[in-house]
């Protein structure tokens, strides 16, 4: 009677999820952390279910297996598709696939339920069960492996010395980290190497989501990409209001994933309910949080002096706001007469570190707002262009701002301890999926 | 005699249970019981290449050695509190001087920047 009493509390209780994020499921995984019976966790150890929501490209298959047996027992896939049904079913047969459109938290719910319950059975790992490097009954004795220093105790190589920043000789941590690392954007793979906790050595592994043949399969089955406002100017001629919302929402998502980020849950939640439907008439709902925002002594402490890019380090070509965070008026939307009649001015910080990124977005989505608003009376529309700016920065059918931003990861990160490190990177703001195949060679390292 | 025996039996036949014992708990809960793929540590999608058993500058080891040190010094102030009514102005001369000399200690190693947060 007990152990009933326990089972129906704990399959009553928030349904812990960890969202594998695939091409154009970042919002719709953001806005599941507003639903108060999902609790979207840091890491595949605290869920029962996996979420693989969008379009995963082939190559990212095997990390997302991967991801799927690091998760306890007892454990349950749910793939929120888009497109290529049959890809998820083969990379995840025992998976509950919900459409696009489909009730994915009733069916997260349904999921947990059953499990908890013993009405599902857990899944089985997806890996063979072989250890990746066999040790049993290896050396001399049979001990396993070969060897301390610089051999391979257990069958796993050491790792092996190098000089640090204090002048010591100390081990250097050679890690991969992503693509579906909690703390970096979905899809970056980041090679690193570490000592203690400072970054010695780090470089941007191929981006899975750009390379040519993501790019056909992309075509094939995810027709819908690229119709964000946005991606449509480059088109077609695109109202301002449309245009601006769009940015602040995207803005207003950012600055909530670099809160929880840096452990502001509750303000991470504040301004992600800001940005989920949002409209003109929210002006000064977002004025009054970023006045909040930006007086919070806690980032402020995390972030400022972080990841300095100051105007000389700019990548040639690149704009948005990390250039505007370092001083630099550069904006495609100037040379716009629609904006020109708004009388549009950029806003811009001069700190060039994280904080004054994360100042600067704030700004940018409350000005956006405002010219939302004066759009509205006077609705004069954007036309088609050749060059229109994203939040990222200037987009273009060539090129795209997360394309330059990638290529200044290695150098901006070397030295840095490793909480730094991610909160760089976050503030960078990449997207990944944006970024067109032809950019690849050129930037990345 | 035989009694003797007898003891030495029944340690050997409880040493033989507690190891037969100790081998049966050892493999029911073997971590290597975990299969392979579970029992990756999160990266994100991706197995370490190294053992992470690395050796790394521990930062605080000289702020936390002169804490100890001088964290020790109080305890000299335990019996002086229980003779100081009795001994009155001399104790309080002394333990200043003490603390003096402990001082000096301190600015010493502020000089040579122990104290810093690297």
């Amino acid at each position: 009677m007990a152990v009933r009493f326990l089972t129906g509390a704990a399959a009553r209780a928030p349904v812990p999820v960890f969202p594998v994020v695939g091409g154009g499921a970042r919002d719709g995984v953001e806005e599941l952390r507003l639903c108060p019976g999902i609790d979207v966790v840091a890491s595949p150890r605290a869920a029962t279910v996996l979420l693989v929501a969008g379009w995963l490209p082939a190559a990212l298959r095997p990390a997302a297996a991967q991801v799927h047996d690091q998760l306890p027992h007892p454990r349950a896939t749910v793939c929120w598709a888009r497109g290529d049904l049959a890809a998820a079913a083969e990379t995840f047969p025992a998976a509950t696939v919900v459409p696009p459109d489909g009730d994915v938290v009733a069916v997260l719910k349904r999921v947990h339920r059953g499990l908890v319950t013993g009405e599902r059975d857990s899944e089985a790992s997806l890996l063979p069960h072989e250890p990746p490097s066999p040790w049993k009954g290896v050396g001399p004795h049979g001990q396993g492996g070969e060897g301390m220093m610089g051999g391979r105790p257990y069958g796993r190589p050491m790792p092996m010395t190098g000089p640090d920043r204090d002048g010591l000789a100390l081990d250097r941590l050679p890690l991969r980290v992503g693509p579906f690392f909690p703390a970096l954007p979905a899809g970056l793979v980041l090679d690193v190497v570490l000592q203690g906790d400072v970054v010695q050595e780090a470089s941007i592994a191929a981006n899975a989501f750009a390379d040519a043949a993501a790019a056909a399969e992309r075509a094939a089955v995810a027709p819908g990409f690229g119709d964000d406002p946005f991606r449509r100017a480059l088109r077609e001629p695109v109202g301002v209001p449309l245009l601006e919302l769009a940015r602040a929402g995207h803005h207003l998502r950012w600055a909530a994933a670099t809160l929880r980020l840096h452990g502001l849950r509750a303000a991470a939640l504040r301004t992600l309910s800001l940005a989920v439907g949002l409209t003109s008439d929210a002006l000064p709902r977002l004025a009054a949080l970023r006045r909040r925002l930006e007086r919070d002594p806690t980032l402020r402490w995390a972030t400022r002096g972080v990841g300095r890019v100051s105007a000389a380090q700019l990548p040639a070509g690149l704009g948005g706001p990390v250039a505007r965070a370092a001083g630099v008026v550069r904006d495609a939307r100037l040379d716009d007469p629609a904006y020109a009649d708004l009388g549009f001015r950029p806003v811009t910080h001069d700190g060039a570190d994280a904080w004054a990124r994360f100042r600067q977005r704030l700004g940018e989505a409350e000005q956006s707002l405002r010219l939302a608003q004066a759009a509205q009376s006077g609705a004069p529309a954007s036309v088609a262009r050749d060059r229109v700016e994203s939040p990222q920065g200037e987009l273009s059918t060539a090129s795209a701002p997360s394309g330059l931003l990638l290529g200044l990861v290695g150098d901006l990160l070397a030295g840095m301890e490793w909480g730094d490190a991610v909160a760089t990177i976050a503030s960078l703001d990449f997207d990944l999926e944006a970024q067109p195949a032809a950019q690849v060679g050129v930037t990345l390292r | 005699m035989f009694a003797a025996l007898g003891t030495v039996l029944a340690v050997v036949l409880a040493a033989v249970a507690a190891l037969l014992a100790l081998r049966w708990l050892g493999s029911v809960t073997d971590p290597q019981q975990v299969p392979p793929p579970e029992a990756v540590p999160v990266l994100g999608g991706h197995p370490p290449p190294t053992h992470a058993w690395s050796r790394f500058h521990l930062r605080y080891y000289p702020m936390t050695l002169v804490f100890i040190a001088f964290e020790m010094e109080m305890m000299f102030m335990y019996p002086w509190a229980v003779v100081y009514v009795q001994e009155g102005m001399k104790a309080l001369v002394e333990m200043g001087m003490f603390l003096g000399i402990l001082s000096l200690g301190v600015l010493y190693a502020w000089r040579e920047g122990a104290l810093r947060w690297q």
